[in-house]
């Protein structure tokens, strides 16, 4: 068996248009040197049992052998300021802060560091203030997620160190107030040469990174330094200023800017939140803290092996390079998006199939098998792990996703493509990409012309880039939407646009990009929808732009009013099947159902034997279902094996699973809407991998080709 | 913050009840009766240190048999000389090994021919 991680990489940017280059970036854990090939992911599924794995090798891009090496990664959140001023000569330096600790038991976090100075907790909970290697060492041990003010003195003058802990929050038995001291022979402090350094120790600066260690887990808030009798403001960093960038604004006289690395959680609440305001925008003053991390991270930074620069006249699509080299087989993903050309009047007479990226990074890299409890009981079935999965476990520093839990068990809110995914790509894990490529190779097998965009070129270009389309078609589980992606799409729909949404649980959660942050996602999990942790309560805004996070449920969205239906349910064990309802009879739905014998639409597929699976959406009006929308087909026999999601419920019920729960199904739904056009929404993941069933001869395939050419036709709805 | 805790999950299961045994070697995949949901419930909340998975050592072929460490960066542990040539085989022994585990009683009925 070829090994897939024994070299691993990533091409940055993950997104390139026809005539761009992107940057192939390797690292290898054994051979020194490779050769890829290009290659058009026409379907990732490699199963024998499934439809058929297709590549098409590219012309345009040589096979080529390259010299690799192995390349680290910096994994671990900190600020960092790169000079302050020289201060050599000052009688006193005091320095304070509040903390929020997330873990203790770790050897040593650091939580700041200027030269010779540096304030850190170790492995017992107790705090240390260390100058010139003398420590003076609070008395108690601090706790995970209380909030503690820290104030720590060199006097030069009358010659001690000293170290304050207040606890803001004492309980039984601890002190208000902690105070350690010490009287040494001092030496001067010289921070001439280092930079100052929050959450984490730098151990060495290289050309473009800064090599970290003993990185702190938790809050920092307010952190100043002062000299001279504590009257000479030197610094104070204001983390609630320009929280929707990687900048740390300094107030004091020196200006002493600073930049996050690896992206801490920004927007966090302070010392004195106190659940008055929900949000960042509302009361800055409370969001005075950054939440580090030892395992975040945005950006590899890895040297380039190789510029691939795809042609002009390149396909959109996905795209691999496949890495060979003795005994290894390993590929590296990107796409090319059709380039935005904005065209005056008539729109292009060909499909658009958008890929739901934010979906991909917002899954990328997952290591719920290994970290969260009720992963098996979600997927109810032993956990299978793959060679990228265990590789995954094994290397952290690879980097988490939104569905997983930071090391003090906080949650994941930014995932970022600067850095190898595992799990988008051919493989094993199918899924969101390796089923959304069945979707290609349908449009292939029916000869349909059509382009390919992604979620981060949606949400650049806007609706100037739908309009271009009679048809766009959404994927098997586009998941991840942001503001700018959800008025496109529904501008479009509301201009004439034809939308086929072939998949289901898709826009459900709101995430943000930003343009500080090129190719991140940020995404706040708030307090409902199926999640695999719970926001935090005053964190669930999202930093990059202010907005709720969440589902988008809970602005006011609900998918419902945008595709019709909406998520309600998993259906992780087996799936099942649509019925036609009464409704879809109607002459007027006979396109959509013409050739179709059978009233029952897909029992067979890729994934659970039926094309109602994996997770479902349903029609609702209150949840904001258009008025002339209709039900054309509902799932049956979905019984227990449906489990309805948390939102759909109020109070605590046993009824829960299809068997006792209407809400538990599957709708098929179809609504015109204003200048002509139309959307027809599938509710259901499994559709998707029943297309290519039986070599597509199937009557979830022939549903499918009813709608798309009906779609394709000029005639307004 | 809300954790999960496999501490939750206390379904007693009584370790004679062959039948709820029976029942799932006949039937892996469902619906299955109140206890046998019980059962199977309480089995995937176990603990994520020592947890069974199954570790895959041909795609789609062959399975190993490993326990989770529950502890990030540590690979789980193999256990030594299983092998399934199919998911469905696993999931039986699986479901056997859990049983004695938590109940203290060997299953003593007929494998699935």
């Amino acid at each position: 068996m070829l090994s897939s991680t024994k070299i691993i990489g990533y091409c940055q940017p993950l997104v390139i248009n026809q005539g761009e280059t992107t940057q192939l970036k390797i690292s290898s854990n054994g051979p020194d040197s490779c050769e890829f090939e290009v290659l058009r992911v026409i379907c990732a599924d490699i199963d024998p049992l499934g439809p058929g794995s297709k590549f098409e090798k590219q012309d345009w891009q040589k096979s080529k052998k390259i010299k690799i090496k192995n390349q680290k990664i910096n994994i671990g959140s900190f600020a960092f300021i790169s000079s302050a001023p020289n201060i050599k000569n000052e009688q006193q330096i005091y320095i304070s802060m509040y903390i929020w600790p997330t873990i203790i038991s770790k050897p040593k976090q650091v939580i700041f560091n200027w030269g010779n100075l540096s304030i850190f907790i170790r492995s017992d909970g107790k705090c240390v203030f260390e100058f010139n290697s003398i420590k003076v060492v609070s008395n108690q041990c601090c706790f995970a997620r209380k909030w503690y003010k820290v104030s720590c003195l060199v006097d030069f003058s009358k010659k001690i160190i000293s170290l304050n802990i207040n606890n803001l929050d004492p309980e039984t038995d601890e002190l208000p107030v902690d105070k350690s001291e010490l009287k040494i022979d001092l030496k001067k402090f010289s921070s001439k040469i280092y930079p100052i350094c929050f959450a984490a120790k730098i151990d060495k600066i290289e050309k473009n990174k800064i090599v970290t260690n003993n990185h702190y887990n938790g809050k920092i808030e307010r952190p100043q330094i002062k000299l001279n009798s504590n009257s000479v403001l030197f610094a104070k960093w204001d983390f609630s200023q320009k929280i929707n960038t990687d900048e740390i604004i300094d107030i004091g006289p020196n200006k002493l800017v600073g930049n996050l690395v690896n992206g801490p959680m920004r927007a966090a609440t302070g010392h004195n939140w106190n659940g008055s305001v929900k949000s960042w925008n509302q009361n800055k003053d409370h969001y005075g803290a950054i939440h580090f991390h030892e395992d975040d991270l945005i950006d590899c930074k890895w040297d380039t092996n190789f510029t691939i620069k795809a042609p002009h006249s390149a396909k959109s699509g996905y795209y691999i390079a496949r890495i060979k080299a003795k005994g290894t087989q390993s590929d590296v993903p990107f796409f090319i998006s059709e380039k935005f050309r904005p065209i005056k009047g008539i729109k292009k007479n060909k499909v658009l199939f958008l890929a739901p990226t934010a979906t991909y990074l917002s899954y990328s890299n997952t290591h719920v098998k290994f970290d969260s409890l009720n992963t098996e009981n979600l997927f109810e079935g032993p956990i299978t792990l793959s060679e990228d999965e265990l590789y995954l476990n094994e290397h952290r520093e690879l980097g988490l996703s939104h569905y997983d839990t930071h090391s003090d068990d906080s949650g994941v809110v930014f995932v970022s493509e600067r850095r190898p995914i595992l799990n988008m790509r051919p493989g094993l894990y199918t899924f969101n990409y390796i089923n959304d490529t069945h979707i290609i190779k349908w449009l292939e097998k029916k000869g349909y012309d059509y382009d390919i965009v992604t979620d981060e070129d949606l949400h650049k270009y806007g609706i100037g880039l739908l309009e271009n389309y009679l048809v766009v078609i959404t994927a098997s589980h586009p998941e991840y939407f942001s503001t700018k992606m959800w008025d496109a799409l529904f501008e479009y729909q509301n201009k004439g646009g034809r939308h086929m949404y072939l998949g289901g649980n898709g826009f459900y959660w709101r995430v943000a990009y930003s343009d500080y942050y090129p190719g991140v996602v940020e995404n706040r999990r708030g307090i409902s929808g199926v999640r695999t942790w719970e926001g935090e309560p005053g964190e669930n805004h999202l930093s990059f732009t202010g907005e709720p996070g969440g589902l988008w449920r809970s602005s006011g969205r609900a998918p419902q009013s945008i595709v019709g239906n909406g998520f309600c349910a998993t259906m992780f064990l087996k799936s099942t099947w649509f019925r036609r309802s009464k409704a879809s009879y109607k002459s007027k739905y006979e396109f959509i159902f013409k050739n179709l014998n059978d009233k029952k639409i897909g029992d067979f597929g890729y994934r659970g034997g039926g094309c109602v699976g994996l997770e479902i959406d349903r029609w609702d009006k209150d949840l904001g279902s258009p008025l002339n929308s209709e039900v054309l087909a509902t799932s049956e026999n979905i019984n227990e094996d449906g489990l309805l999601s948390g939102e759909e419920f109020i109070t605590t019920t046993r009824a829960i699973t299809g068997s006792n729960n209407a809400k538990v199904r599957a709708d098929m739904v179809f609504f015109t809407t204003p200048g002509g056009g139309a959307v027809w929404s599938t509710g259901s993941i499994a559709w998707a991998t029943s297309l290519l069933w039986n070599n597509s001869q199937n009557s979830v395939s022939k549903v499918t080709e009813n709608v798309l050419n009906r779609f394709l036709d000029n005639k307004k709805f | 913050m809300l954790r999960y805790s496999s501490k939750n999950s206390i379904y007693k299961i009584d370790g004679s009840r062959m039948d709820l045994a029976k029942e799932y070697r006949d039937n892996l995949k469902g619906p299955y009766s109140f206890e046998l949901q019980n059962i199977l419930d309480r089995m995937r909340t176990s603990s994520l240190n020592g947890r069974f998975v199954l570790i895959v050592i041909e795609p789609f072929k062959r399975f190993g048999l490993a326990r989770l460490s529950g502890k990030r960066g540590e690979p789980p542990k193999i256990i030594d000389n299983v092998i399934y040539n199919s998911i469905s085989e696993a999931e039986w022994d699986i479901f056997k090994r859990r049983w004695y585990e938590l109940t203290g009683y060997n299953i003593n009925i007929k494998d699935p021919s």
